[in-house]
């Protein structure tokens, strides 16, 4: 077993010194200065290994240390007269929430693909290696803080003792239960969506009860630390007992579910803008009397009407609910409608913010190249100005319309809570809903816009292009730099509905001018 | 040695893909695995590889030590895209391989005698695999196969968008290692299916059917299967 992790640590750190050296070699200088054979230069792996072993190191300590530091955090805040109580019961719950969350051994790795399906290591000698491994570091690391937090806390030994072994425990119960449940009902549990936030949501709000002065007796804790190592001894036999492991990550990690970085983020891509089987049959209504681009249009949409109405539609039934609640503390509290008031009035650039996260004009886009313009753009005839022109028209329009259903729900929203915390001058109503209808309108624009001046992918949908994803990061700075800025919401419609309007037409003459040579699949 | 295939059944939903099927592999002999778009050629590779579960059947694989279940590590899957560690070397790689599978590998061969086998000069041999073209990342594939020695071969399609001469030479290879294995062949290319293969099995009505040969020249022959062919899509 130890020759096991030995070689598995081996592989991902050659690995990770490989990667490391190829995305150095690629920076403007050192790319002049590296040639191929840098991989063999036994002196610079072993300086980038010894590195790589600091940085790691350091980082499992941050990482625990943050995570011991948010449990202490949280229990000053719900019982800062009882912080060490509160901080065992936060612990506590948490490592029960690890035991159906933090599972190792089902979850699909591209490493796992390596080792078991490439590499032909043995799967249960791989399993055991990789748990004992995971195991001995956690207990080193969580010895080391519950000591360090103990001690700051005058946890008493076998209090402390307990804390260790108990996550020590219960990680071996989880992968257990977690395997049992999957070969019988041959899926992962936590993929069930319901069950999953269920679960989550009860030992969350349990994990809070020290608020309420609610804790977990100390003999119980012992109690339940005594079961649980009770229990892992069979939960280990049992995980010993199985023998078709090699069938079980096989099955789990699959080529395209474990392939390798860009090719993953592409497969993912597609998958999720690949056309639904219930969009395949188009109602003959919709595209009668239609022809040309138009029909063109009309028949992608129809036939991705899923992909492209779903999350619309879902933003658009969430910002309903969210209204929904707002009124409801409206009316029930007092100063709530003030603190709403004030927002709606003198925040309006949060609505920036929340137009570009509820924007679908990427996901729009995404699904445009996937289904349509990777195949259709190996046709000359269809770079051609007046085609690229009349369908980029065409495609404005739909996908403004598909980003209007949430916005008007917003707008509407924002007319209702304004009406209903003390109202507002005339101008106002009619300016801060145009200014977000507008904002949904400039988002449409700007996604289309640049993805025919800057169209990414290549392909195989790969993102090739550093311009688009620096144009999205930017888009993305701006719009959060906007949701601080103070200012009347009166001006900063007016502001912004003059620049969106003239972004559109400054937008719309660029793809005009510049959208027949730059709208090609990347190479 | 033979695989044994008995009452395989496959089936995705209301569709049936592969419906009882019997057949017996013999090592010795390269088989061309045929069949029209969607026939099932993968969904068998996949059945054989237990990528899938099947619906019911049994694969036994006969040798001179007795007839036995096939088992997992009996099976190399080389497929058509090659999935391959890509931030290692291909020394790296197959170092670790030969390492993890110290057991199973012949021990007077060296690395340069693997190399070798598959033509990777010593100028590539410390490149990484990510800048690898198509026809290395497959070359390398079809090497770490061989060294496993499993003694099932499957191959589904692995010379497409391959050129000429690695064609050649992963052809040549997979002559050298019929003898000790059950190499199972799956292509698109009738020609190179005839040129390479010793059998020719069709996958027909979600069953394996073998074309006999019975001395008919190479015309006839390919239209026989041609023939097989259509008769399938005509159901």
């Amino acid at each position: 077993m130890i020759k096991t992790i030995q070689m598995s640590l081996k592989i991902d750190m050659t690995y990770a010194i490989n990667s490391f050296i190829y995305h150095l070699k690629r920076l403007p200088i050192l790319k002049d200065l590296m040639t191929d054979h840098i991989y063999q230069n036994q002196l610079l792996k072993k300086l980038i290994r010894i590195l790589a072993i600091v940085l790691s190191m350091g980082r499992f300590l941050l990482f625990r240390f943050l995570y011991f530091f948010v449990i202490y955090w949280i229990a000053c805040f719900l019982a800062p007269t009882q912080v060490g109580s509160a901080f065992v019961h936060i612990y506590f719950v948490f490592a029960i929430i690890g035991l159906f969350l933090n599972n190792k051994l089902l979850t699909t790795s591209t490493k796992k693909y390596f080792s078991i399906i490439l590499f032909h290591m043995d799967a249960k000698l791989y399993m055991k290696s990789s748990l004992w491994w995971d195991l001995f570091s956690s207990l080193i690391l969580n010895s080391i803080f519950i000591i360090l937090f103990g001690s700051v806390l005058s946890f008493p030994f076998w209090l402390s003792l307990s804390m260790i072994f108990f996550s020590f425990f219960v990680r071996i119960i989880g992968e257990a239960l977690n395997l049992w449940f999957y070969r019988k009902w041959g899926y992962l549990w936590y993929h069930n969506l319901t069950a999953y936030f269920l679960i989550l949501g009860i030992l969350l709000v349990c994990s809070f009860t020290p608020y309420f002065d609610l804790f977990i007796p100390n003999f119980a804790f012992y109690g339940v630390v005594l079961i649980s190592g009770i229990c892992s001894i069979f939960s280990y036999y049992y995980l010993l007992k199985i023998n078709d492991y090699k069938l079980i990550y096989q099955r789990l990690n699959t080529k395209n579910q474990a392939m390798n970085s860009d090719a993953q983020k592409a497969y993912s891509r597609q998958m999720m803008v690949a056309m639904k089987e219930k969009d395949q049959w188009i109602d003959s209504k919709k595209i009668q009397g239609k022809k040309g681009y138009d029909l063109f249009n009309t028949i992608f949409f129809e036939r991705h009407k899923e992909i492209l109405l779903r999350s619309a539609r879902n933003f658009a039934i969430f910002i309903f609910f969210v209204v929904v609640i707002l009124l409801v503390f409206v009316l029930a509290q007092d100063g709530v409608a003030k603190n709403i008031h004030d927002f709606l009035l003198n925040h309006l650039g949060w609505f920036v913010l929340i137009m570009y996260f509820i924007n679908r004009g990427s996901i729009i886009t995404q699904a445009m190249f996937y289904n349509c313009d990777h195949a259709m753009l190996t046709y000359n005839f269809y770079r051609e100005p007046k085609v690229l022109l009349n369908l980029f028209k065409k495609r404005l329009i739909t996908v403004t319309k598909v980003n209007l259903l949430p916005a008007s729900v917003l707008a509407l929203g924002i007319l209702l809570l304004l009406y209903f915390t003390g109202g507002t001058t005339p101008l106002n109503y009619v300016m801060i809903p145009v200014f977000i209808l507008v904002l949904s309108i400039f988002f449409s624009v700007h996604y289309l816009v640049i993805y025919y001046l800057l169209q990414p992918y290549n392909q195989d949908m790969q993102m090739k292009k550093v311009s688009y994803s620096f144009v999205s990061m930017l888009t993305y700075l701006v719009t959060y730099w906007l949701h601080d800025l103070e200012m009347s919401s009166l001006t900063f419609s007016m502001v912004g509905l003059l620049f969106t309007i003239s972004y559109i037409f400054l937008s719309l003459f660029l793809v005009y001018k510049k959208a027949p040579e730059t709208f090609k699949i990347c190479s | 040695m033979k695989l044994e295939i008995t009452n395989l059944k496959k089936s995705y939903g209301d569709k049936t893909i592969l419906n009882g099927i019997d057949f017996t592999f013999e090592s010795g002999k390269i088989y061309g695995l045929i069949g029209r778009n969607g026939a099932g050629k993968t969904t068998f590779f996949n059945c054989l590889n237990e990528d899938v579960d099947i619906d019911s059947g049994y694969f036994y694989l006969e040798d001179d030590y007795g007839k036995n279940p096939l088992c997992n590590s009996d099976i190399g899957y080389v497929i058509s895209t090659p999935t391959v560690p890509e931030f290692l070397t291909a020394k790296e790689f197959l170092t670790f391989f030969i390492e993890i599978n110290a057991e199973r590998v012949d021990p007077n061969k060296t690395i340069d005698d693997y190399f070798e086998l598959v033509q990777i000069p010593k100028e590539d041999q410390d490149k990484l695999l990510k800048e690898y073209s198509h026809g290395m990342k497959n070359k390398m594939q079809m090497l770490i196969n061989i060294i496993a020695n499993p003694k099932v071969i499957l191959l589904d399609e692995p010379l497409t968008s391959l050129d000429i001469v690695v064609q050649e030479e992963i052809k040549n290879l997979l002559k050298d290692l019929k003898s000790e294995h059950i190499i199972i062949f799956s292509t698109h290319i009738l020609e190179l299916a005839m040129d390479l293969c010793d059998e020719i099995v069709i996958l027909n009505h979600q069953k394996l059917e073998l074309v006999e040969k019975n001395h008919l020249n190479t015309k006839k022959y390919k239209d026989k299967i041609i023939q097989s062919l259509r008769d399938s899509s005509n159901d």
